[in-house]
Parts: C-alpha cells; sequence; structure tokens
C-alpha cells in the first residue's frame, strides 16, 4: 500500500488561530536512529527497573470523579503489585490509600467501584474511616505496644485533573498540573467533564504493555491493520509532537488516505462522519475531497442545533483526531465529540502480560439525560468477544508481536520516523530507568 | 463470430470507467464508433486519448445526463459526429445508499429519468437509420432482496419495467430493447473494492455467495452488453438478460 497521491491538509493556522487547542509544533527533539533493545519489552529485570523507576515515581490515572460523587464512593485499582484506593470524602475532596490493612497485610477492597461507610478488613475487622484513619483495632488492649504509629491506611498523593482522579506511589511527586505540562492546557479545550462515560471495559493482553502504547502511537500500521481507516483519515500526513514526557499526533479525519487513489462514492465511514454531524450524504453536492472541511463548517455553524458547545475547539479538532500520550500509559484519542481513552497496566509480575482499560467518553447534547455509569465490563485472556473492530485488529498483532519479539532472532525495534513518538517514548523510559 | 458491429454508432453517456468503459474499449475493438461523456472535462480528455487509435472513433465532450437541456444536446452533437445512432447503452446511476430520502430523488433522476430521456431522444436517430438497439443496465439487486431496502434496488427495477414496454412499441421500427443485471463486479477503484476495506464482513458474505467464490469483472459485464447491443442479437427483444455468475438464487424461468 504505497502512497500514491500527494495530499495537502488544510490545518489550522497556529500563528492566527483564534480559539483552541494550539496547532502550533512543537520544535523538533533529537533521537538519532539507533534500535530500542527488546529486552525493554520482554526481559523481567527492565520489568523491575521500571517498577523502581518509572510506575513508583510518575502520576498514575485513577478513575473518573463521577465514578465516586458521594462521601464514601471509591474506586479500588491495581498497578503492577500495588493496589490503591480512591475514597470520596466528606468534604468533597478525594484522597487516595494503599489498600492494605496495616494489621497482618490484607486488602481491603477487591478492584473496582464501591461504597462504603468505612473500610473494614475481612480477616480480623480492623476497621478505617474514609480519610484513612482507624476507626476500630478489636481487642486492641490485647496490643501491648498499642496501634501502629501511622494511624491508619498509608495515604499517597492525589489529585484530580479534567474529571479524571490520578494518584502517584512517589510521596515527592511533582504536583500533578506540573507533571501533564502543556499537555494539560491543551486537553483542557475538550471539556471531558461535560464528557458522559460509557463504557468501562479491561481485557487482559499477552503483550507488554509498551507493545499496546507503541500501537496507538503511530498510524504507520493503519494501511495493512485497519485498511478501512484508508477510506476515512489521512495516515500519513500526520504531525507529530514531542514534548518533555507527553506527546501527541494531530491525524486528519475525514478524508482519504494518499494511499487510496479515488473513493467511487462517499465511503461508508466517511458517510457516518457526515451523519453524525448532521449532514445528509445524499444531498452533499461537494466533492469527497471537500468532506473534511465541509463538516467542519457544518459543526461550527450548527453547534447550536446540535446542543453542542464547541466554541473552544479550533476547526481541525471538529474532525480529526487529536491524540496525546500522557507518559506512561495513558492514551487518549480526543474528538469534539467523544474521548477514547485507553490505559495500559502492567501485569504484577509478568513483562509478556499486560492489562488494557478502555474507558469512552461522548459529548452529548445539551439537555440529554446522561445515561448511568457503564458497569465494569471484564475480558479475561483468550476472551473471543469483540472490542470493536480498530481494537481488535490491533490485539490481533500484539501477542504475535510480543510472542515474535521473544524470538533468538529478534534484536528490538527498527523504527521509521512515522514512529517517532515511539522512539521518543523511549528516550523518557531510557532517562528514567537510567538505561 | 463476427459481432456485426463495425461501422456501427453507439452512444454510452457516463462511460469513463467502470463496466460502460469496458463496453466502450469492446465496441471499439469490433469497429464500432462511439460517443462518451462523464461530468469531468479532464476524465473525458483523458479517456479520449486512451482510446484514441482503436478500430472504431471515440468521441466525447463533457456532460452532465442530470442537465436535460445539456444531455440532450449531446446525443444530438454525437449522432451528428457519427452520422447516426444505432445502438444506445443506458447505465448512468448515482449508486446505492439508504441516507435520506434524496436517494430516491437522485436514483430518480440519475437512473431513470436520464435513460427515458436518451431513449426519447434516440428512438427518432434509429428510426432514421431503419433499426437499433438499446440496451439497458440494471443490477441483480432489483430481483432478489439485497441490502437495505433502498432506492437503487426499487428504480433500477422500474427500468426493467420501462425497457420491456419500450421493446413493444419500438419493435415494429426494428429496435430492440433489453437489459442486463449484473451482479456485485469488483475491479480496483470501484464500489466493491472500497466495501472490501470498509464493510468487511458484508463484502465476504457477499463473496461467499457466489458459486464460484468470485465476485464477477467488469469485462464480463460489458461483453454481454455488447453482444446483447449488436446484430448477432437480432432476435432478442424484450428480455433481461441476468450475468452475476450465479449469484441470484432465484429460478429465472
Amino acid at each position: 500500500m504505497e502512497i500514491i497521491r500527494k495530499q495537502v491538509i488544510q490545518r489550522v493556522d497556529p500563528e492566527s488561530q483564534e480559539r483552541g487547542t494550539t496547532a502550533g509544533q512543537a520544535p523538533a527533539q533529537e533521537l538519532g536512529t539507533q534500535l530500542i533493545p527488546k529486552e525493554r519489552y520482554t526481559s523481567d529485570a527492565f520489568m523491575r527497573r521500571e517498577w523502581e523507576e518509572i510506575w513508583t515515581k510518575v502520576w498514575l490515572l485513577g478513575c473518573r470523579e463521577d465514578q465516586i460523587p458521594q462521601p464514601g464512593d471509591f474506586m479500588c485499582t491495581n498497578i503492577g503489585t500495588e493496589s490503591v484506593l480512591l475514597v470520596r470524602q466528606h468534604d468533597g475532596g478525594v484522597r487516595a490509600f494503599y489498600n492494605v490493612c496495616m494489621h497482618r497485610g490484607n486488602r481491603l477492597a477487591d478492584e473496582g467501584l464501591a461504597h462504603t461507610d468505612e473500610f473494614s478488613c475481612s480477616y480480623h475487622d480492623w476497621r478505617y474511616q474514609l480519610d484513612g484513619r482507624f476507626a476500630d483495632i478489636p481487642d486492641l488492649h490485647t496490643f501491648p505496644q498499642g496501634a501502629p504509629p501511622c494511624d491508619g491506611l498509608r495515604e499517597i498523593p492525589c489529585d484530580t485533573w479534567a474529571s479524571f482522579v490520578w494518584f502517584s506511589l512517589n510521596q515527592e511527586v511533582e504536583p500533578l498540573r506540573e507533571y501533564l505540562g502543556e499537555v494539560a492546557e491543551h486537553m483542557e479545550h475538550y471539556h471531558f467533564e461535560r464528557m458522559a462515560m460509557t463504557r468501562w471495559v479491561t481485557a487482559e493482553w499477552n503483550c507488554n504493555w509498551k507493545a499496546s502504547v507503541d500501537a496507538f502511537s503511530e498510524s504507520y500500521h493503519t494501511a495493512r491493520t485497519h485498511p478501512q481507516l484508508l477510506w476515512y483519515l489521512d495516515d500519513f500526513n500526520v504531525q507529530i509532537d514531542l514534548y518533555d514526557k507527553h506527546s501527541r499526533y494531530l491525524i486528519p479525519f475525514g478524508v482519504l488516505s494518499p494511499r487510496v487513489e479515488s473513493a467511487p462514492e462517499i465511503p461508508p465511514p466517511l458517510k457516518v462522519l457526515m451523519k453524525n454531524a448532521g449532514i445528509d450524504p445524499a444531498s452533499y453536492e461537494g466533492s469527497i475531497g471537500d468532506i473534511r472541511q465541509a463538516v467542519q463548517k457544518h459543526m461550527r455553524a450548527n453547534q447550536e442545533s446540535l446542543g453542542k458547545d464547541y466554541s473552544d475547539l479550533n476547526d481541525d479538532q471538529l474532525t480529526d483526531d487529536y491524540n496525546y500520550l500522557i507518559f506512561p500509559n495513558i492514551n487518549l484519542n480526543t474528538h469534539a465529540d467523544d474521548l477514547m481513552l485507553f490505559r495500559n497496566r502492567p501485569h504484577p509480575s509478568d513483562p509478556n502480560r499486560m492489562l488494557f482499560d478502555i474507558w469512552m467518553f461522548e459529548l452529548l447534547p445539551q439537555g440529554e439525560p446522561w445515561p448511568e455509569l457503564p458497569k465494569h465490563d471484564f475480558r479475561p485472556e483468550g476472551s473471543h468477544r469483540s472490542l470493536g473492530l480498530v481494537i481488535d485488529q490491533d490485539a490481533a498483532n500484539l501477542a504475535s508481536v510480543q510472542a515474535g519479539m521473544n524470538s533468538a532472532a529478534y534484536p528490538g525495534l527498527w523504527l521509521s520516523d512515522q514512529e517517532l513518538r515511539i522512539r521518543h517514548f523511549h528516550k523518557t523510559i531510557g532517562d528514567m530507568v537510567g538505561d | 463470430m463476427d459481432l456485426g458491429l463495425t461501422g456501427k454508432r453507439a452512444l454510452v453517456p457516463g462511460s469513463t470507467k467502470g463496466i460502460l468503459r469496458h463496453v466502450v474499449e469492446q465496441l471499439v475493438d469490433e469497429g464500432c464508433d462511439v460517443a462518451i461523456c462523464s461530468r469531468s472535462p479532464e476524465t473525458v480528455a483523458r479517456a479520449l486519448r486512451e482510446l484514441s487509435g482503436g478500430r472504431g472513433n471515440v468521441f466525447g465532450r463533457a456532460c452532465d445526463v442530470l442537465d436535460k437541456d445539456d444531455y440532450e444536446s449531446w446525443i444530438g452533437e454525437m449522432a451528428e459526429a457519427m452520422g447516426g445512432v444505432d445502438i444506445f447503452i443506458a447505465g448512468v446511476s448515482a449508486g446505492g445508499g439508504d441516507d435520506s430520502e434524496k436517494n430516491w430523488w437522485k436514483n430518480f433522476e440519475v437512473d431513470v429519468l436520464s435513460t427515458v430521456r436518451g431513449c426519447e431522444a434516440v428512438v427518432p436517430q434509429m428510426q432514421q437509420a431503419g433499426g437499433g438497439a438499446i440496451t439497458l443496465v440494471g443490477t441483480t439487486a432489483s430481483l432478489e432482496t439485497f441490502g437495505t431496502p433502498q432506492a437503487y434496488n426499487a428504480l433500477k427495477g422500474s427500468l426493467l419495467v420501462y425497457g420491456k414496454q419500450l421493446s413493444q412499441s419500438v419493435g415494429r421500427d426494428k429496435i430492440r430493447v433489453n437489459s442486463v443485471s449484473p451482479g456485485p463486479i469488483y475491479f480496483e477503484g470501484g464500489v466493491w473494492a472500497m466495501l472490501k476495506d470498509t464493510m468487511a464482513r458484508w463484502f465476504e458474505k457477499t463473496l461467499r455467495e457466489h458459486p464460484q467464490g468470485r465476485m464477477g469483472t467488469p469485462e464480463e459485464v460489458a461483453s454481454c452488453i455488447v453482444f446483447l447491443s449488436s446484430p448477432v442479437a437480432s432476435w432478442v427483444s424484450g428480455t433481461n438478460m441476468v450475468v452475476d455468475g450465479g449469484f441470484t438464487k432465484r429460478v429465472q424461468f
């Protein structure tokens, strides 16, 4: 699938754009062309270094704020070998604690959403208030040394940003907003807090967590892995922006790929894009090449009748995929009307396995009632239930990629400029683990 | 077999690509003069260049069959350039779709009305020439339930009725009228090549329903259209030839 057409994508001018996330190109970074050693994906030793130098150092995404609206609502989420409680407080704030009873080490809750007035250990009934402090230690007088000096659950840094709850296993972590850097401001234009959560899935995948991050950080695989998308987006004229730890790329939607010569009629996925924007494909008189801009114009002009507020987005954001990686493990496909967020979590002990979380959000027309929060949908290893066509296509590659990476014949990743975000991702990893 | 097309004059609107393009190429190979058109002047100019130098001459200019006056002028100009019209092949279509009521208007105007206008304009030409052949291109989507209920299926079906009844009224002028109903046809740049990527399951399902395990080619349909339009088919009129490799399951009595 060669590139057979020269395609010029009209983009908003970053110098003169009046609204929305900056379309400006970040300064280039010198990242070299060296091979990325495969041990980063396959070795137990590297996995342990990642735990010490990355997972226990950075900010990690825990849940949506509206999943825990009332005091006593909490999310229990695991990361690697740890488990964490994110707890809505009586004062409306959120605090985070290690999910472990300070008596004999029992976990206090299973992963997932729940509500409680106090946490109680299922072993000896030690009890903790929502703020983590001991509520009751049965037969305390039989502990001659008294209660543990920690005074309750071990608390960790916790903060909220853009409707999401974050935590860190690093007591010395920098402020969340500082950690997110400029990409926080970029994404605030989407107002995720206005979007309703519609899907919450976790799938067990047989690959390293980075293999999954990689798959959502480059568009070079589109032609072979997702041929249907060649009739919907430009997989080649993609703007890549590398920041400090984080990165993004901007993929034009609503156009044919330059790997496709022409379409005999409006391709079905473009029809969906048009219909979602309120344009009848049968009544559309323009050319297929003009659909992207027609959709942008239509959405801008009709946002009131669509019941949507796009005033904080630039025109490209009305169609395109502004795709962010928040280091180390959050891929955000941001669109005007929805957010597809992927959280890639390492397996507690096996570099060849991971947990893939899908969180979907939708901007509903104003006044339309929000759906109930989605229930957690868990797909154990070997599940063949579809996660959606595009993700199924990626998942089909990943187990095979991981198996191949373990081959004696394979030295590591040989990357193109189309995969620059992966190179940047690995530079950050290398800097942190000292590799 | 000599199809007897040498020196004949054919009008084939909307013929710069796909099945109708192959019809033009086969007619030219048989020594038939052909007039072509499509909406884009560049496309017509390129097709004229590519089709030149064959056994038959090729004429053409850009024309939108939706524009009644322009379409009728095109027919008149082409008839004059070729010195008459013996064959008219009508297969222009707005394509499928169930997006809105607009699909019905488009298929009516493009598929039905342009065919009717074309037939009404060429019949006097053929009467003058002492006879002729009109071949309408339909679809098997009119013959059996296919996809969603939609304008393309229904209105292409209306042309089967029109073609049959037209064959009765112009028979005495030695004008034959037939239809060809192709099943799914695969070619690069065609609808099924796009659906292979964008609606892979539907494509695979449709492919499986073909007894020979493949879709047809434009050449395979074009040769049937050319045959029916040629003097060799002199005793065939008012029929509908299904060209689908056995895709449709009904028994055609």
